[in-house]
């Protein structure tokens, strides 16, 4: 412990020239301009490296699982040289006892130094039974791990916004961290967040030591300020009013907009049109398939994901908007067709008095 | 039935001239009438754009990306339209409390129970028509000014949530006021899902507003149709007001 | 006699909790439990059975796309939607794929530390170790240099708090290799976890992304144009074409020669963790479609009592063969907790009887589990790689006879060796070479339809509900990475009126059922020896030879 980055360089015969040269690489990656290399330098130079822990809850694991898909920097790159990752179920040496030990041992030797990434939501009814590690209640766990935390960033669409299992009915009433916590919690969305933007958001946190911007509702503008719409390199064919019509159609192959396949890019924030996915190899429009908004809070419930908008709730599966609103403007129409037959039988009398008290005249 | 007043205008007929009991009265002000047709020709036009990028069009697939623009176009006019009604909107606000009684903003909000009856008069009478007479109105009958009340309300809504999508592709100041809309309805999708169903509520109100524009001038003959027009309307002095 | 509770059980997916019963320094009892559960199957009632597939998919990100590919393929059953053979061919090379990344994870990352002592590779002669992996394999990174590096790393980590290394059971007197063979195992340890990140590109040309890949009932989502740069053309395959020849050399340089290379040290570990004597495998790969399933790379069947001359059929449509049993697990049915439910009249009702947390141990507690208790015409079975080649074995399949028989011939064990933990960790091996000869075998099959313009990757007829049926039930099997996955779907007037998954850790990780029968888990650490009652790095050892994968086993 207690080693900054610039000895660990040294250490390992990196001269002073290389380090500046890792310096601004990784500014870049954090998505700062050439001038802040300044503040980057004195960063690494001052800071050791900081032990991190990282929760397991209600997950599916997709999110530790992006993270060693990174590629700049690589997962080996952080573990070994940019933090110490003291707890991670999926990883660690130890298990049991000895696992939670260096968990409360990380906890006790760095109070207010440590960050938190904290991967699946946290069910809270029922007293928590839903999730329970070492006998404790995902919950608990939370409250003890962050209350001493420098910063806690929550990991994908499960800890930031409850993800599928808070789907309708949510029937383990799964939350969201930021729910639980009253600090400020780092928000990188996305089932799973892309394994680049995970380690942009860590080494943003660490190299500058300080929070990235965030929107809202708590995401990095950097990676979450635009729609995947926004970037997206079929937006011309919108435009222009090119779309796909049906899916391995004629269109489909010559990369035409998916927005009538119900493609979620047009509501959609995340970089994946930018950044894209397993070192830019592709993303899911790129590959044919509309973005099913896996970044968005709630998405699972914006069904069905073929359909342009969702359907109207409470109509069946099938029913839009469009439909409901269709049928009720054929019946308002048939509605006024009937009250001008009525008005013609019913009002005779009247507007006959009016017409003649105007021969009258 | 009381015998009918005869009105100044009519104490010396002419020919050309109106019949003996009916009076001319000056109802909507230029203000009132200039936001009533831009009003609807914009949102006339919001409708249809608004429909088409929910619903493109199968067309259009000779060209090339590059040779058209034509969602682009539909989309430039969709905020093209909804820019000129939210001004001609704000000039209209303005003139609720500065123009004359009819155009004032007490005729839409239905607070007084007088409001209330009269709405529950013009049900039997007009829609139902299980009752042969109601009042005459000069200006708006409450039931119309109810019905542009929800005009109002549902116009209000489309622009949070137009201006809250807007603003997420702009960096304009104004549009980022609208921020707090997204996260309020949960998302993007959802207000983009709102923002096209309260469509229909237009299309509801276009088709029975336009049928009772008919319907009133047929069954009392005040020439409301021409006084969206010149303003004025006409008014037989045989039914009190 | 000692409880011993290892909770929670490391270097797995998910939440899992074992308790065991030690007495004289071998279990004899054990209970294992699952801890978190979502409720998927409540979620997906009423929804579009053509998203299922997405929402399935998040049941696991490890196994991430074999419960896309188990709904779609359930979907398509019941719709009777036949998928255009480009298609599948695609759906295959992205399974095999897995297959290949998921082992080889689960080799290094997941395993290897219960067999390999980080802090002893730091004694390690880098030179010595070279000349080590020299004997076995000609993988270029086998130099003096290269480990020497490798241990500097180390070093460099140890003495700055060894991180995810800490606190493990180092030193402890069941770890048997040299430092060389340590340090090889080390480094590897990191190639894998670079080289993981590579062959999974293969979903993302394919699927757009990884982890969660995308698919689509009726086929797959990307279209096939060699003549347009948008869709999958001569540069997205080439790039697949790279990604296999690497995966290729890597797995039969360095991941099969370090599995034999620690085995051979290991060889006590053939008398331990054998479990149950029944194996279950739903047969994978089609080759001529779904419904053939005589024409799957690998078969389908049931061996029972280890006996390799019957290869039992196995139906998931028949109302008495699969069901699902809750005596021990903390859900309710309407007709009572003894019954077995036949999946598509599965329920899904959570119903917590444990104790209240924070506790101690569920000693004592009639239910301790969030799993649920799946049986075979009421017998407990083993699933996953080893199942498979045990299946494919007895039935005789040639690739499957001559893969085994030349492991065993090479660490020199009868065939019996296989029944234990080092057999399937073994059996995961040859699995994983399995899958590398399917993958190119299926790559070169999808070169041949593209040089025939042979390409449609999507059947529609089905597409629209209105084109379907009121009432629809199907059934999609799939042999997952861990072992045999099903999922059953009833459809009624186009939402999903029930959905129940039966998933490989399902099978495995089960608390006993009503009659008491132990799952494979529970059956497997019987016998197993716990030598330090502080440090159980035996039931880690076989416990992670299943590969649990508890987030798929609860959903
Ligand atoms: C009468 C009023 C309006 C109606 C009926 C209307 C209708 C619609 C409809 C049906 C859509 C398509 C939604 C979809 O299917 O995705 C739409 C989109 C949109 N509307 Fe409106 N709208 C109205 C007013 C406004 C206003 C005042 C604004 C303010 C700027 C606005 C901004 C937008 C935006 C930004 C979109 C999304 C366009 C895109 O992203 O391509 N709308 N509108
Ligand atoms: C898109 C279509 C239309 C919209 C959105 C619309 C909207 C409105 C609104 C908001 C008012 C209240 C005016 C005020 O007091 O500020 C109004 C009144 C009126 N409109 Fe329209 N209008 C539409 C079409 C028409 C058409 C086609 C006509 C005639 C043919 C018409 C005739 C009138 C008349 C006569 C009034 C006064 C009604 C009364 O006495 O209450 N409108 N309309
Ligand atoms: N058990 C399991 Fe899976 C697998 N293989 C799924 O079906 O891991 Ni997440
Ligand atoms: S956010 Fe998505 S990918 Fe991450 S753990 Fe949750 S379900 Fe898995
Ligand atoms: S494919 Fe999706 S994200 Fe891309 S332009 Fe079309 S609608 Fe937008
Ligand atoms: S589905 Fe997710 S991966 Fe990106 S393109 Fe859409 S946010
Ligand atoms: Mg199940």
């Amino acid at each position: 412990m207690g080693q900054t980055i610039w000895q660990s360089m040294q250490q390992k015969g990196y001269s002073r020239r290389e380090f500046l040269q890792f310096c601004s690489a990784a500014a870049v990656i954090a998505g700062l301009d050439k001038s802040s290399v300044g503040q980057v330098v004195s960063a690494f130079e001052t800071q050791s490296r900081p032990a991190v822990v990282w929760m397991h809850f209600q997950e599916c694991t997709c999110c530790s699982e992006s993270f060693i898909r990174a590629s700049h920097p690589t997962v080996i790159d952080v573990l070994f040289d940019v933090i110490s990752l003291n707890y991670t179920e999926t990883l660690m040496a130890a298990s049991g006892f000895q696992a939670e030990k260096s968990l409360s041992d990380t906890i006790r030797d760095n109070k207010g130094k440590y960050i938190v990434l904290v991967e699946g939501s946290v069910p809270t009814a029922e007293d928590g039974v839903y999730c329970m590690i070492g006998g404790k209640s995902g919950e608990s766990i939370l409250q003890t791990v962050t209350a001493d935390a420098a910063a806690v960033i929550a990991w994908g669409s499960c800890a930031s916004n409850g993800c599928v299992q808070g789907a309708k009915p949510n029937p383990t009433s799964a939350t969201p961290i930021h729910k639980l916590v009253d600090k400020p919690v780092i928000n990188v969305p996305g089932c799973p967040p892309i394994a680049d933007v995970m380690m942009g958001v860590v080494t943003h946190l660490l190299v500058l030591g300080q929070m990235p911007e965030l929107d809202d509702i708590g995401r990095p503008k950097e990676f979450y300020g635009r729609r995947v719409h926004d970037t997206c390199y079929r937006r011309p064919n919108y435009d222009a009013g090119l779309f796909v019509e049906a899916w391995d159609d004629e269109n489909a192959r010559k990369g035409y907009c998916l927005y009538k396949m119900g493609c979620r890019g047009p509501v959609t924030y995340n970089a994946c049109s930018v950044v894209k996915w397993n070192e830019g190899t592709s993303y899911p429009i790129q590959s044919g398939h509309g973005c099913i908004g896996c970044s968005e809070a709630g998405f699972w419930d914006n069904e069905p994901f073929y359909q342009h908008l969702p359907s109207f709730p409470g109509f069946g599966i099938e029913s839009t908007a469009d439909t409901i609103g269709a049928t009720v403007g054929l019946v308002t129409l048939a509605g006024v067709a009937a009250h001008a037959v009525l008005t013609n039988v019913r009002k005779k009398s009247v507007i006959e008095e009016e017409h003649q008290d105007d021969q009258k005249e | 039935m009381s015998t009918p007043v005869i009105g100044a205008a009519a104490a010396k007929p002419v020919a050309n001239e109106l019949p003996a009991d009916y009076k001319r009265i000056y109802v909507w002000e230029f203000p009132v009438r200039l936001f009533h047709w831009v009003t609807a020709l914009s949102i006339a036009m919001l409708c249809v754009t608004g429909f088409l990028i929910g619903h493109p069009l199968h067309a259009f697939y000779a060209a090339e990306a590059y040779q058209q623009y034509w969602f682009g176009w539909m989309r430039f006019v969709h905020f093209a339209s909804a820019f000129v009604l939210v001004a001609v909107s704000l000039v209209r606000l303005y003139w609720a409390f500065r123009g004359n009684q009819y155009a004032s903003w007490r005729n839409f909000i239905p607070l007084t129970g007088a409001q209330w009856k009269s709405i529950w008069e013009l049900i039997t009478v007009e829609v139902l028509q299980i009752k042969k007479y109601g009042r005459y109105h000069v200006g708006h009958n409450a039931m119309a000014a109810f019905s542009y009340f929800i005009l109002f309300l549902a116009f209000l809504f489309q622009t949070v949530t137009g201006l809250a999508l807007y603003s997420n592709m702009s960096d304009a100041r104004l549009t980022h006021v609208f921020n707090w809309v997204v996260p309020l309805m949960g998302g993007d999708a959802n207000v983009r899902f709102w923002h096209h169903a309260v469509l229909w509520i237009f299309v509801l109100f276009i088709i029975v507003h336009v049928y009772l524009v008919f319907y009133d001038d047929y069954v009392e003959g005040g020439g409301e149709m021409s006084a969206m027009v010149s303003g004025w309307k006409f008014k037989r002095d045989k039914r009190e007001d | 006699m000692a409880r011993v509770v290892v909770d929670p059980i490391t270097r797995i997916e998910g939440h899992l909790r074992i308790e065991a019963v030690v007495e004289n320094g071998v279990i004899t009892d054990a209970y294992s439990a699952g801890t978190m559960v979502r409720g998927l199957e409540i979620i997906l009632k009423g929804r579009d059975p053509r998203d299922a597939w997405a929402f399935c998919e998040r049941v696991c990100g490890v196994c991430t796309t074999v419960h896309a590919l188990a709904s779609v393929r359930a979907v398509e059953d019941a719709l009777g939607i036949k998928v255009p053979p480009t298609a599948e061919l695609i759906r295959n090379i992205m399974e095999t794929t897995q297959y290949i990344q998921d082992h080889v994870i689960h080799f290094y990352q997941l395993q290897a530390l219960d067999w390999v002592d980080v802090v002893n590779a730091l004694k390690a002669d880098p030179k010595k170790t070279a000349e080590l992996a020299q004997s076995f394999s000609k993988w270029p990174d086998n130099t003096p240099a290269y480990f020497a590096g490798v241990q500097d790393k180390v070093k460099k980590l140890a003495a700055t708090g060894l991180g995810i290394f800490a606190n493990g059971y180092w030193g402890h007197p069941a770890y048997k290799l040299p430092p060389e063979a340590n340090l090889l195992a080390v480094a590897h340890y990191l190639d894998a976890l670079s080289w993981q990140k590579e062959i999974i590109k293969i979903h993302a040309v394919f699927g757009g992304k990884n982890p969660h890949p995308n698919y689509l009932v009726g086929g797959v989502p990307c279209s096939i144009d060699t003549n347009e740069v948008s869709a999958i053309n001569s540069d997205r395959l080439n790039l697949v074409a790279g990604l296999i020849n690497k995966a290729d050399e890597f797995i039969n340089q360095v991941y099969i020669p370090d599995v034999l290379a620690i085995a051979s040290f290991y060889k006590d570990w053939t008398k331990y963790g054998g479990g149950l004597t029944n194996y279950l495998s739903y047969g994978e790969f089609p080759t001529r479609g779904y419904n053939q399933p005589e024409f799957f790379k690998i078969p389908r069947g049931v061996v029972l009592n280890r006996d390799l001359s019957t290869v039992h059929p196995v139906n998931p449509r028949d109302s008495e063969e699969i069901k699902e049993y809750i005596a021990h697990s903390w859900y309710s049915y309407a007709d009572g907790d003894k019954v077995g439910l036949q999946p598509w009249k599965g329920e899904t009702k959570l119903n917590y009887t444990g104790p209240k947390p924070p506790f101690e141990t569920l000693e004592g507690f009639e239910k301790y589990s969030f799993l649920k208790t799946p049986r075979w015409k009421e017998n407990a079975m083993e699933v996953g790689p080893l199942s498979r080649m045990i299946v494919g074995y007895a039935a005789g399949r040639s690739d499957v006879k001559e893969a085994v028989g030349a492991t065993l011939s090479k660490l020199n064990v009868p065939v019996d060796a296989l029944y234990s933990t080092l057999g399937r960790i073994a059996g995961r091996a040859l699995d994983a070479e399995l899958a590398m000869s399917y993958l190119k075998e299926f790559f070169s099959d999808l070169m041949v339809r593209v040089k025939n313009n042979d390409v449609s990757t999507f059947n529609g007829e089905r597409w629209d509900p209105k084109s379907w049926p009121a009432d629809a039930e199907g059934v999609g099997m799939v042999e997952a990475p861990r072992g045999a996955l099903a999922h059953w779907i009833k459809i009624h007037n186009g939402a999903i009126e029930n959905y129940q998954l039966v998933v490989p850790t399902t099978w495995n990780g089960s608390p006993r059922d009503a009659r008491g029968q132990r799952s494979s888990f529970e059956a497997a650490l019987i016998g197993n020896p716990v030598a330090n009652l502080e440090e159980p790095l035996e039931i880690l050892r076989t416990i992670h030879s299943f590969d649990p994968c508890m987030a798929c086993a609860v959903h």
